[in-house]
């Protein structure tokens, strides 16, 4: 799932093919990601993986790293 | 201009709104994006235009035109574009202000769209000192692309410089942004995100209006305001915004939602509105490429917030992180829309972008402002760190049509004092911080200089009695008294009075007319020290009663006439017509006293909201300080003649009474008549004998028709109410120029007037003329909720302070301690509440706004009534306005609906009233006459007795008809029939909608019991159905009437003598056994039919759609109910339900129908119930089936289960268009609507009034009603009434008969019948029985109440003859005189 991820944010997002990116990296406190970005990827995990985030759930903390999407991801499909 | 291999392109969204904008004000440069770049160091200009020019070459969006091809923009992108931008020597130039001025002039350059939509210079200013200005068009620009071309700029400039080669790499391409939006456009649009933007701006649609402003027409003027937060307050910023209960995603964010936070508390402080959006623009650079593409990406959208009471920055805060997580989500490119983007006036733009160092050469850079922006946006707040300092800099555009000179400096310090409370403390009131600095800035208030006046009145009069004693003081009639005679005579009655044991400090009533003894009175109770309490004349028992004890008077000054209104027998009555001789024989000689400005100089009561009078203690001091003033103030070059006609129980009077007294004037004195002020007022202008008046807004409508061209009124003091702008021009047109009108406001609390302005026609051209400023001695503040001084021009609550101030009212500590509370900016000072809305307007003068109750708030936006009447009064040919916020019916929620235990009727239903056991009052009632009821029901020998009369004609073809709906009940008739060995033609109607099932049903029975039968139809159901709807609120009342007009035909045409209809008992006592018939013994069953009778001839006669469009001319002809006689089977058998479907079943294989999901056979059923229910809130079927429930046909499971069905909307809706029925969209139930009440010379129709003001005022603050009335009511004291005009019910006002209220007692009696069987509010003299609802059996049970009132039978059908209360009332009192005159 997290490669997933990282490839979406790299291709997608950054549009940077070279960009090197971890599932522990911080996404928005690095600025790799701005929070348009970040709402992009949050429409993709949502069709994705089918479950809607609510505004209340977007924050820093569970959107911090590819690590903590992914188990936010996790919390919610179970 | 090379023209090869042009790309010709549409434009995007924004683009399309920008170039709109544009063309409004083609000669406006509000799009014009101009920075300049100062930059320390040299710069080679050469070079400069290299890079300028490769720039040019690798930015498509700089080498775009634009073109109007027929109304419809395109945009161009040239191959390339000569241009060199100039260098321009300033070397010369020392003013820096002068500098600038050059530089910034060159932003206004009109740019020619068609050539080229940029402009670029290069500044000399010293050889060290360069500025670079940039202007690009709005169209191929926003903020990054700025930076991206600077960018740009700078690095070919240092390749350049450093002597790197040349070929720059295009940028990506505007062009394929633009291609992507067309794309977007064509695919489907999200409906989800359409939707989520809809409803943002369609709710509440209206913009707010600030510092109570409505900005004009086509300003586009606007000034822009720095307000650097500097590095300390940045810091805590930033601080704040790392707080986890605070952050957001991004920095950025979290910065935005915190200055969103103070700029939303900011714009509802300054507006009062609740609920509002601003737009934030979103940069829409989704990906790398377009992050470094230059031309117009940005798109705005709007956020959403809405206030509550107990609202602190943070749970604002918190809402708005919500809020702009959702915008997040929705903000997709090209999801803008011209509705969206005229949902808001206001913007804040917060500004991710910056400029770097020229080429390692320090730079400064400036945003520079226009002096336009685009017309509709009032205030923008952009929010900026362009040269990334870490000081972020704020900048207001204010645009001029709201914001004056003096108020667009002072908005930087009111967001500054907010931004600073939420950084100290986020956790508090958003009301709690003030706006205003506290130094510098004008409060407002004013103070007026502290009165030095030590006279008590009595020393006034003293002065004037002493120099002129034989001057003429006061007239009644031909009676003359003068000055000398006054004095002595109050000095007599002083005397007396101290004689008789009255004391300094008393408190004494006077209970008069207004006489010469009235003030005969009033100076001898002051010059005893003491304070009067005025009783008028005309005032109910126990009122009197109330005032008399609650003042602790112990002597009261009245006649012997009057005296009859005073039961409290310790009370000590001066006679003053009787004792006369007595009191005149007293001393005249009266010790001075001494009188403190503390001590009490009179009470006078108004009316409290809990019902009872309160009474305001009004000191010695207070009355002088007002009376020394106005003296003063209204003094005209003759002495005061003033009229004394007005209730003497209210403060208005005062003026009047003593202004003549202190200053050599005379008082002319009009008598009540009997009838109320109008007469006395009338009198006064016959009479013509006085320079000057006091009176309301409302006596001065009622006197103007007059020719007053030869008043010698030459002063004129309104007050009391609102004083409209338009009532002043008149009232200063028909009197002339020589007259002076003052507008005085001042509630009794602080003694007659304390707040005052001279009406001037030039100046005064609003809608109400304003109040004014604080007379001498008196303050006012104008604070909001939180007691925050408000800014000039914001709305807040008046209050008052200085000499006038009442000390309290009597007897009432908690409400004295609510109303009179302490001044928060002078120790020791009290101010009093007023619970009056106001503000200080461009000249400096209060204007009043209204009531607080009178703010109504509708749908969350503030509505000012004052100011809707005043623009409707404004239409011609309206006299008066008077507007009220009536709020309908609540609905009750579903959840909160029981039901009666026994029958289950529902609590909606209208005027349900159930007993402790949860029984309804139609269970109860039914209990008292059901034995009395039964008399009527009959057996089946009677019904065979009847239908087989041995004097009928023997060859009839048919013994009956009968009406056959496929149901249980008619089935079951059939059956019996049959088996009464009958000949029997079985009618059912065919509307249309009848089920499949049902049809067979009928089929099959028919042809199994061998019974002929026919289907009757009309072409006109359908238009049947729609006018039931109209007007009964569902679809079967049309439907029933068809079936006995089409039957009834049909037995007319056969010579068929009876129709057997299959109405249940159940239906007898829901639609013809009322209550009322049973009341008296004598009530037999033939005397039941006769009314039946009658009241079926009427119901065929009511002119509906059955009676125009079908062919009922036979009802007319009173033979034909004799030639087919209606025969209710159903009367005539007592058949239990189970007893009933033994034999539907068993005898006859009856099949109930399952195809219409209810005990139904018809499916346009659902359409009734669907239109009752949304429109009055309740199924109509509720009443049937307790019915049903009450007869034992139905269990009242059953009929819950049956009225809280699921209906098919869907289906429902198709039925609809299918019939042709639109609904009104208008429900009676949940909802506030404004209605307006009106004067004048007749009735004008609403769309006009309507219309008129939509050109004034938003759209919510148009009334929904207009009501044309003879008379507005008014209270007492000659104000509106408008609780009384709240009381109307909305078919009531959709009428265009003027509302008269009932005159007399026969009139009143009637009208409160037919309120209770109408189930109205209110019903007017003129109103007509039929319009608001009355049909037969309403008319069944007015008469019967009439009978039971006056013992009189009055023939149903007069109430249709008659059917408004004034001619019915006229009949009946006619009737009554007859009948007396025979016996």
């Amino acid at each position: 799932m997290h490669d997933l991820l990282i490839n979406y944010v790299v291709a997608e997002i950054c549009g940077e093919h070279t960009l090197q990116l971890n599932e522990e990296d911080l996404l928005l406190e690095k600025g790799i990601v701005d929070s348009m970005g970040m709402m992009r990827l949050v429409l993709y995990i949502e069709k994705k993986f089918d479950l809607k985030v609510p505004p209340e759930d977007m924050t820093v903390e569970n959107f911090r790293t590819i690590k903590d999407i992914g188990n936010y991801i996790l919390r919610k499909t179970n | 201009m090379n023209t090869k291999g042009i790309q010709k392109k549409g434009l995007t969204h924004s683009q399309i709104l920008l170039w709109a904008g544009q063309q409004l004000s083609p000669n406006a440069p509000l799009h014009n994006t101009a920075h300049t770049f100062d930059i320390s160091g040299s710069v080679d200009h050469k070079i400069f235009v290299k890079a300028f020019q490769e720039t040019i070459r690798t930015t498509d969006a700089l080498r775009t035109v634009f073109f109007n091809e027929g109304g419809v923009p395109q945009q161009h992108v040239l191959e390339s574009i000569e241009f060199e931008p100039e260098c321009i020597d300033l070397t010369g130039k020392k003013e820096e202000g002068e500098i600038q001025g050059i530089v910034h002039g060159r932003s206004r350059w009109k740019l020619d769209l068609e050539k080229r939509a940029f402009d670029c210079a290069l500044f000399k200013i010293n050889e060290t000192r360069y500025i670079w200005f940039l202007n690009m068009h709005h169209l191929v620009t926003d903020a990054i692309s700025a930076t991206i071309v600077y960018k740009r700029v700078v690095a070919i400039y240092s390749s350049l410089e450093q002597g790197e080669p040349e070929g720059y790499t295009n940028f990506p391409q505007y062009t394929t942004y633009v291609d992507f939006e067309q794309r977007q456009h064509l695919e489907e649009r999200s409906s989800e995100i359409q939707e989520y933007w809809e409803n943002k701006a369609s709710a509440g649609s209206e913009q707010p209006v600030f510092f109570g402003r409505k900005p004009g027409n086509s300003v586009t003027e606007a000034t822009r305001v720095s307000l650097k937060l500097g590095k300390e307050r940045t810091e805590k910023l930033k601080a704040l915004a790392k707080r986890p209960e605070i952050r957001s995603w991004t920095h950025n964010l979290t910065l935005f939602n915190l200055l969103a936070t103070v700029f939303f508390t900011y714009l509802h402080r300054i507006s009062g509105q609740n609920r509002m959006r601003i737009g934030a623009p979103a940069h829409n650079r989704l990906n790398k490429s377009l992050s470094e593409t230059v031309g117009l990406f940005i798109e705005i959208f709007p956020l959403e917030a809405e206030f509550c009471e107990d609202d602190t920055f943070n749970s604002l805060l918190q809402r708005l992180k919500i809020e702009a997580n959702q915008y997040l989500r929705y903000a997709q490119p090209g999801s803008v829309t011209p509705k969206i983007s005229g949902s808001f006036n206001v913007i804040l733009n917060f500004i991710n972008a910056s400029f770097s160092d020229f080429d390692g050469r320090p730079m400064k850079s400036e945003w520079l402002h226009t002096g336009h922006i685009d017309i509709t946006h009032q205030i923008r707040c952009h929010v900026v760190d362009f040269d990334n300092r870490g000081d972020i800099e704020l900048l207001f555009d204010l645009n001029h049509g709201t914001f004056s000179q003096d108020l667009i400096h002072k908005v930087p310090l009111h967001f500054l004092n907010l931004l600073d409370a939420f950084l100290e403390d986020p956790n508090q009131s958003v009301y709690a911080p003030s706006m205003l600095n506290t130094i510098g800035e004008e409060p407002a208030t004013t103070l007026g200089a502290d009165s030095d006046h030590r006279n008590t009145v009595i020393d006034e009069f003293k002065i004037q009695a002493v120099s002129n004693p034989v001057a003429p003081c006061l007239r009644f009639k031909s009676e003359t008294t003068s000055y000398g005679e006054l004095d002595g005579l109050s000095d007599r009655l002083a005397s007396f009075l101290l004689e008789n044991g009255t004391k300094q400090g008393d408190r004494i009533a006077i209970h008069l007319e207004r006489t010469p003894e009235y003030l005969i009175s009033i100076l001898a109770i002051l010059k005893i020290g003491g304070a009067f309490v005025p009783v008028p004349s005309n005032l109910p028992k126990q009122r009197i009663e109330y005032i008399l004890e609650d003042s602790n008077c112990r002597t009261v000054l009245t006649t012997s006439q009057l005296k009859r209104n005073i039961e409290d027998a310790s009370l000590k009555s001066v006679l003053l017509d009787i004792q006369k001789e007595k009191i005149y024989a007293a001393s005249p000689k009266l010790n001075p006293i001494h009188v403190d400005a503390q001590d009490l100089a009179y009470m006078i009561y108004t009316s409290g909201s809990t019902g009872k009078p309160k009474g305001v203690l009004i000191s010695q001091g207070a009355l002088s300080n007002y009376i020394n003033w106005a003296k003063d103030a209204y003094a005209n070059s003759e002495k005061y003649r003033f009229p004394l006609f007005t209730s003497i129980g209210f403060d208005l009077t005062i003026t009047s009474t003593f202004l003549p007294l202190v200053t050599g004037g005379e008082l002319v004195i009009y008598k009540e008549s009997g009838q109320g002020p109008d007469i006395a007022l009338v009198e006064v202008f016959e009479e013509n004998k006085v320079n000057a008046i006091k009176l309301t807004p409302s006596h001065l409508s009622l006197i103007e028709g007059r020719n007053v061209s030869n008043s010698k009124i030459k002063t004129m003091v309104v007050g009391g109410e609102d004083f409209k702008g338009q009532l002043a021009e008149s009232v200063q047109d028909n009197f002339g120029p020589e007259l002076k009108i003052y507008n005085e406001y001042g509630p009794t609390e602080a003694t007659v007037g304390c707040i005052v302005s001279c009406f001037n026609r030039t100046k005064h051209k609003k809608t109400s003329v304003p109040i004014g400023k604080p007379i001498l001695g008196m303050r006012a503040y104008i604070m909001d909720s939180h007691k925050n001084k408000v800014p000039q021009g914001v709305v807040g609550q008046l209050y008052l302070g200085g000499l006038g101030l009442a000390k309290g009212y009597a007897n009432l500590s908690e409400t004295t301690s609510e109303k009179f509370i302490e001044n928060p900016f002078i120790k020791g000072d009290r101010l009093y509440v007023t619970g009056d809305l106001a503000r200080i307007n461009q000249d400096g003068e209060y204007e009043y706004l209204g009531r607080i109750d009178e703010q109504v708030k509708l749908r969350g936006f503030r509505v000012e009534l004052t100011e809707i009447e005043a623009n409707l009064q404004n239409y011609p040919g309206v006299k008066n306005g008077a507007v009220v916020l009536i709020e309908k019916k609540k609905a009750i929620p579903e959840d909160e609906v029981f039901n009666c235990t026994e029958c289950g009727l529902p609590s909606n239903y209208p005027n349900a009233d159930f007993d402790e056991s949860g029984v309804c009052h139609i269970c109860n009632a039914f209990k008292n006459y059901e034995e009395r009821a039964l008399r009527y029901f009959k057996t089946e020998a009677d019904l065979k007795k009847i239908l087989l009369d041995p004097n009928l004609n023997a060859d009839r073809e048919y013994d009956c008809l009968s009406l056959l709906s496929g149901g249980k009940d008619s089935t079951y008739i059939l059956a019996q029939l049959k088996r009464m060995g009958l000949k029997v033609l079985a009618f059912t109607l065919d509307n249309g909608y009848i089920s499949e099932q049902a049809k067979d049903n009928i089929n099959n029975i028919v042809s199994k019991m061998g019974i002929d039968h026919i289907y009757g139809t009309t072409e006109h159901m359908n238009k049947i159905f729609v006018d039931s709807l109209h007007r009964h609120h569902n679809v079967c009342n049309g439907c029933f009437k068809t079936i006995y007009t089409l039957s009834t035909k049909i037995a007319l045409e056969k010579k068929i003598p009876f129709v057997v209809t299959g109405l249940s008992r159940g239906q007898f006592y829901e639609t013809r056994l009322t209550e009322e018939l049973f009341w008296h013994d004598e009530m037999d069953s033939a005397y039941i039919d006769e009314i039946i009778l009658e009241a079926r001839k009427l119901y065929h006669q009511e002119d509906d759609a059955v009676k125009d469009l079908m062919d009922t001319e036979m009802f007319q002809d009173d033979s034909t109910f004799q030639k087919v006689q209606f025969v209710d089977f159903y009367r005539y058998t007592d058949v239990s339900l189970e007893e009933m479907l033994e034999v539907l079943k068993n005898d006859i294989g009856w099949q109930r129908p399952t195809d219409t999901g209810r005990s139904t056979n018809c499916l346009i059923n659902q359409l009734g119930i669907y239109v009752h229910k949304k429109q009055r809130g309740y199924s109509n079927y509720s009443y049937p089936y307790s019915w049903d429930v009450r007869m034992g046909h139905k269990t009242r499971q059953e009929t819950l289960d049956e009225i809280n069905e699921y209906i098919h909307e869907e289906e429902v809706l198709r039925i609809m268009k299918e019939i042709g029925y639109e609904e009104s969209g208008e429900t009676e139930i949940n909802q506030e609507h404004l209605v307006a009440y009106y004067t004048g010379d007749s009735a004008i129709p609403s769309m006009e009034l309507s219309d008129y003001l939509k050109k004034y005022l938003p759209e919510y603050m148009v009334p929904r009603f207009f009501k044309y009335v003879e008379e507005l009511p008014l209270t007492q004291n000659g104000k509106v009434d408008k609780e009384a005009l709240k009381q109307l019910n909305l078919s009531q006002l959709d009428l265009d008969t003027p509302y008269i209220a009932p005159n007399g007692e026969m009139e009143e009696l009637l009208a409160s019948i037919w309120k209770e069987v109408l189930q109205l509010e209110r019903v007017g003299s003129e109103d007509n029985f039929i319009a608001l609802g009355g049909h037969s059996l309403a008319a069944i049970r007015v008469s019967a109440r009439v009978k039971e009132e006056f013992e009189l039978d009055v023939p149903l059908n007069k109430i249709f003859e008659l059917p408004t209360i004034a001619e019915y009332a006229a009949h009946v009192e006619k009737t009554i005189i007859a009948l007396l005159e025979e016996s």
